[in-house]
């Protein structure tokens, strides 16, 4: 399984690549909006974890860019705020479940994983 | 950008909100940091029990990673708690240049997701009298126009000063934003902040100039 993660503090997404590669996830990171959708283009991806919050561009923007070049990948945000606006916001992008919080519990992130590469 | 009238109080409030959003923001930041790297032991410790053999090299950097994130949050809380108390804070003796730093600080990750850089152009002690909150609330209508307009990719906003007798002139410019459009921007959202710092704000070229007194004007 084929994960991208885009976040822009690179030592967070990189820790975090290294967790779920040990936990068997083929996990690449990049660290904004120009990376991930170069990415993308190079590479098929399952999955990707995007933070609401880019440089230039939100979360929510950049899975539209994504989802029109590759329809078939799923998403699930990571916010630093667990605001209002930001869980409304990604529950009409994606569905409430694909949605968290940070800091992220490593077990709850594999469950999201699994449930939606498995649906 | 405002669905209220301009008093010093409001915009005050929203400064406050702006500010403190994007310094809890960063403090989950340094959090998940701390947590991801935390998590990275513990993952090391596991494997180590089935056998692999722990790396005294990693396990220091992964300590001193955790060190790092730690200092970075402590650095927030105690830009927070300046920033908190300078709200209820009368006019207070300063250097400029260290209000202009501590805004900046304050500002600059909402700059940098416009990858706009912020910068002080340095000078030699420059003392004066002022209301903190209000002097950066005013240094953060002027940074918030110019985050509203300015065009995709890098670019720099320059704050400097110098000594008008007096009063301190500050100076703010950006590179991708002339002066002429927004000035009028600041000087309608800033009025009451103007006025509460008996403050002036004047044109040069691309840059704004604020003059302010060195010595408070306001009734305290």
């Amino acid at each position: 399984m084929r994960l991208l993660l885009v976040d822009d503090e690179e030592e967070l997404v990189s820790t975090l690549a290294e967790r779920l590669t040990m936990r068997g996830i083929d996990a690449t990171w990049v660290t904004n909006y120009q990376e991930a959708l170069a990415a993308v283009e190079r590479e098929h991806f399952d999955l990707a974890l995007l933070d609401v919050r880019l440089p230039q561009m939100n979360g929510l923007e950049l899975k539209r860019l994504i989802a029109a070049r590759r329809p078939e990948m799923k998403f699930i945000f990571l916010t630093g705020h667990g605001s209002e606006e930001d869980f409304e916001a990604c529950s009409a992008e994606s569905g409430p479940e694909y949605y968290l919080i940070k800091p992220v519990q490593i077990e709850v992130l594999m469950a999201k994983i699994n449930e939606l590469t498995q649906s | 950008m405002y669905d209220h009238p301009a008093t010093a109080d409001s915009r005050g409030l929203h400064f406050f909100g702006v500010m403190t959003a994007s310094i809890s923001h960063e403090l989950k930041n340094a959090l998940a940091i701390i947590n991801e790297n935390a998590g990275l032991l513990g993952d090391l410790a596991l494997l180590a029990e089935k056998g692999r053999p722990l790396e005294p090299e990693r396990l220091k950097v992964q300590a001193e990673r955790i060190r790092q994130q730690v200092r970075r949050a402590d650095d927030i809380i105690r830009r927070l708690n300046r920033f908190a108390h300078s709200a209820h804070e009368g006019p207070t003796g300063t250097d400029i240049y260290e209000v202009l730093e501590f805004t900046l600080a304050l500002a600059a990750r909402l700059a940098a997701m416009k990858s706009v850089s912020l910068t002080v152009q340095g000078g030699p002690p420059l003392q004066l009298e002022v209301r903190l909150f209000q002097l950066g609330n005013l240094l953060w209508l002027y940074l918030q126009q110019v985050l509203a307009v300015v065009p995709d990719g890098p670019s720099g906003v320059v704050f400097a000063a110098s000594d008008a007798g007096e009063a301190v002139m500050v100076s703010l410019r950006c590179d991708k934003v002339p002066a002429t459009t927004i000035v009028a921007a600041v000087e309608q959202e800033g009025q009451p902040l103007l006025m509460t710092l008996g403050a002036t704000v004047h044109l040069e070229t691309d840059t704004l100039l604020l003059r302010i007194p060195k010595r408070s004007q306001v009734m305290r």
